[in-house]
């Protein structure tokens, strides 16, 4: 007897810790948790949850919308939580939106983050499924091949955004046509442009370095691009390869000796320990070019980068497209950005003794007086 | 419906990688932290080898033999290097990340999309009928989860997984038997890293890709899979919850496959919850810790009744 009471109290243990951190959206939610055979007579509760803890408080009009008007329900897996790929979502959201499909209204947004873990981002996909969604958005390589492995199976389209480059994911083939129902826009680094403005502002420099996390593929087929580019713009690239967070500051001490600046891919690992880089460069007073504009908000000199929102947008506009049935996924090409914008920081030009040219200036999408933290 | 099938894929492909930590982890008492790397080593050995031309099915037994190694190298730096238990694992683990990345070809992400693999091949497409193909993957998991439950059962009643067991229980007993005993513990370091690399290579098929990040906490979930089944549905301490309920015992490898379900039914649930990702190693770690404690609570009443 004591035991079972002891047992019965774990399972309520358990339970109301699952519910608890799931704030307050998990209040309804007691008895679906207990069992794993009661899942299926909880599915729609558990849609209609997931809903408002996406801060969509309109899942309980939905019905009502249903009857006029066609409602979509979507779901986002993004990969990790960084400023690029949260802007993505932010752009996605509002290309939507532009086409008539707005989050609240007619559109119910399931929104999971699986944190760099491989295996939640499966598990995520396979949730989405489960829960009938029109259509998945995957944000990042990783998430948008789950997306891709589970959406074939269930027939549901697959839009991805953030994907450097969706042919050597098997995302698409080489001429860029779908290999099913998946298409979406690459995040390819304007490499070319960056080369140019950085001859621009420093006519001097013969030596880019570059530090790059061996295990990203992304990064290496970029680094692949810029040797081949650097030539043409008089550059030679020096590049050091890291495996972990905590080779950074040796490598960069090693990189630093031997380049007149730095210029940065979108590298998740070094992106993450950027300040680390900046703090070394700014002692020995060497430039670093950072890749998009947060990079540059946080110390970077400048960037010729991509507006992640506008990148978002046009992501969000195919989706639409695919949504309303006007095309289907496998019929449109992934699209890139192809014009880079210019991102500069005045506050680091002046520490390090550089004016920016009129010409960047006057083209600059955002300029920075100083470095935020 | 489809939450379900997908609690149940999942749980099946990890239940082969649990099997294998039930035999370090309860038979071996072996902390063995490999599985973290033999796990991505089957994945990224079988994406590597199905892109080679190599058939799908045979890469699951060449993972297994793959991933027996790795497990006889943590047990070679154990038993004959005089390594520590917990040490040997890391630097295996360590180690085989820089391996993996090499048999992946230097990439960390390599995808099989387009290639044939079990779960996706002429064969069924021509074999199945239209009605039972969404069940297929599951039936191909459930297959495979039970044969190497049933192989790992057949085993560990012949002579030398009798050993195995006894090292676990009583290592003077198999040195007063003329028996080496580090030789079984290699033995048994290798068959549970074969199981974790069998399980890498089906998670790849899978899910059509290898990423080198799948590998991370695999032994969580090994262990959290060990632990909710073993003490939950088995006889171990004294009467079980399952025992209680059906009035029948269950093995400890069928509890280890039912508990690897249970535990991706909890994560999945927490999912559909709202949870965030971040939050979910937390509510692994304080269940682990509930129920250890519970269960060991259990152990010493029963033995200060015996």
């Amino acid at each position: 007897m004591k035991k079972t009471m002891k047992t019965l109290i774990l399972a309520a243990m358990a339970v109301s810790l699952l519910t608890g951190c799931s704030g307050t959206s998990g209040s309804g939610q007691t008895e679906g948790s207990k069992a794993p055979e009661t899942v299926s007579a909880n599915t729609p509760e558990a849609d209609g949850t997931s809903a408002q803890a996406d801060e969509s408080q309109a899942s309980s009009d939905n019905t009502a919308d249903v009857a006029d008007d066609k409602s979509y329900t979507i779901g986002i897996g993004q990969f990790a939580s960084h400023g690029s790929l949260d802007n993505c979502r932010e752009g996605f959201l509002q290309g939507l939106a532009e086409e008539g499909i707005v989050e609240g209204q007619n559109l119910t947004v399931l929104y999971e983050n699986s944190q760099a873990d491989g295996g939640i981002a499966s598990q995520i996909v396979t949730n989405f499924a489960s829960q009938k969604v029109d259509l998945i958005c995957g944000i990042a390589t990783p998430m948008a091949q789950s997306a891709y492995g589970i959406g074939r199976k269930q027939n549901i389209p697959v839009i991805y955004t953030a994907v450097t480059d969706p042919v050597a994911a098997e995302l698409a083939n080489e001429d860029g046509t779908p290999v099913g129902e998946i298409t979406g826009t690459s995040d390819k680094l304007p490499v070319t442009q960056q080369l140019q403005m950085i001859r621009t502002m420093l006519p001097d420099a013969k030596v880019i370095g570059i530090m790059f996390t061996t295990s990203e593929v992304n990064s290496l087929s970029a680094i692949e691009e810029y040797k081949a580019a650097a030539g043409d713009y008089g550059f030679e690239i020096v590049d050091i390869g890291i495996s972990t967070t905590a080779d950074v500051p040796l490598a960069a001490d090693s990189l630093l000796e031997k380049v007149d600046c730095v210029t940065n891919l979108t590298d998740n690992t070094v992106v993450a320990s950027l300040p680390v880089i900046l703090d070394k460069a700014a002692k020995k007073n060497i430039p670093v070019f950072g890749s998009e504009i947060e990079q540059v908000k946080i110390g970077c000199l400048a960037a010729m980068g991509l507006d992640y929102i506008d990148l978002g947008k046009q992501t969000g506009r195919m989706a639409a497209a695919v949504l309303k049935g006007e095309k289907k996924a496998s019929e449109m090409s992934f699209e890139i950005i192809e014009e880079a914008a210019f991102y500069g920081n005045t506050k680091v030009a002046e520490n390090l003794g550089i004016t920016i040219p009129e010409d960047l200036t006057s083209s600059a999408k955002e300029l920075f007086t100083e470095i935020s933290q | 419906m489809t939450l379900i099938l997908g609690i149940l894929e999942e749980g099946f492909i990890y239940a082969v990688m649990a099997l294998g930590v039930y035999i370090t982890y309860k038979i071996l008492d072996f902390p063995d932290l490999s599985v973290d790397s033999t796990f991505p080593l089957g994945a990224a050995f079988t994406a590597s080898a199905i892109l080679a031309g190599v058939h799908p099915a045979l890469t699951l037994f060449l993972s297994f033999l793959a991933g027996a190694l790795a497990g006889c190298v943590t047990g070679f730096i154990h038993v004959k290097l005089k390594v520590r238990d917990l040490l040997s694992g890391i630097i295996v683990m360590t180690g085989l990340y820089s391996l993996n990345l090499r048999i992946a070809g230097g990439r960390a992400n390599v995808p099989i999309f387009t290639q044939e693999t079990i779960f996706e091949n002429r064969f069924l497409t021509d074999h199945i009928p239209e009605t039972v193909s969404p069940y297929t993957v599951v039936i191909i998991l459930f297959i495979i989860a039970m044969i190497c439950k049933i192989l790992l059962d057949l085993y560990l009643n012949t002579r030398s997984g009798y050993l195995l067991r006894a090292v676990g229980d009583n290592e003077s007993l198999v040195t007063s038997l003329a028996k080496d005993k580090g030789m079984v513990k290699i033995v048994g370091l290798a068959i549970a890293n074969g199981f974790a690399a069998l399980a890498g290579s089906i998670y790849c098929q899978h899910k059509g890709f290898f990423e080198i990040s799948v590998g991370t906490g695999t032994i969580v979930i090994g262990l959290a899979s060990v632990i909710i089944g073993i003490q939950l549905l088995t006889p171990e301490n004294g009467t079980s919850l399952f025992s209680r309920l059906f009035k029948k015992e269950l093995r400890p490898t069928t509890a280890v496959i039912a508990g690897s379900i249970i535990y991706k039914a909890c994560i999945s649930i927490a999912i559909s919850m709202g949870m965030e990702a971040n939050d979910l190693k937390l509510i692994t770690s304080i269940l682990f810790l509930i129920i250890l404690v519970v269960s060991t609570e259990r152990r010493k009443k029963v033995k200060a009744h015996a």
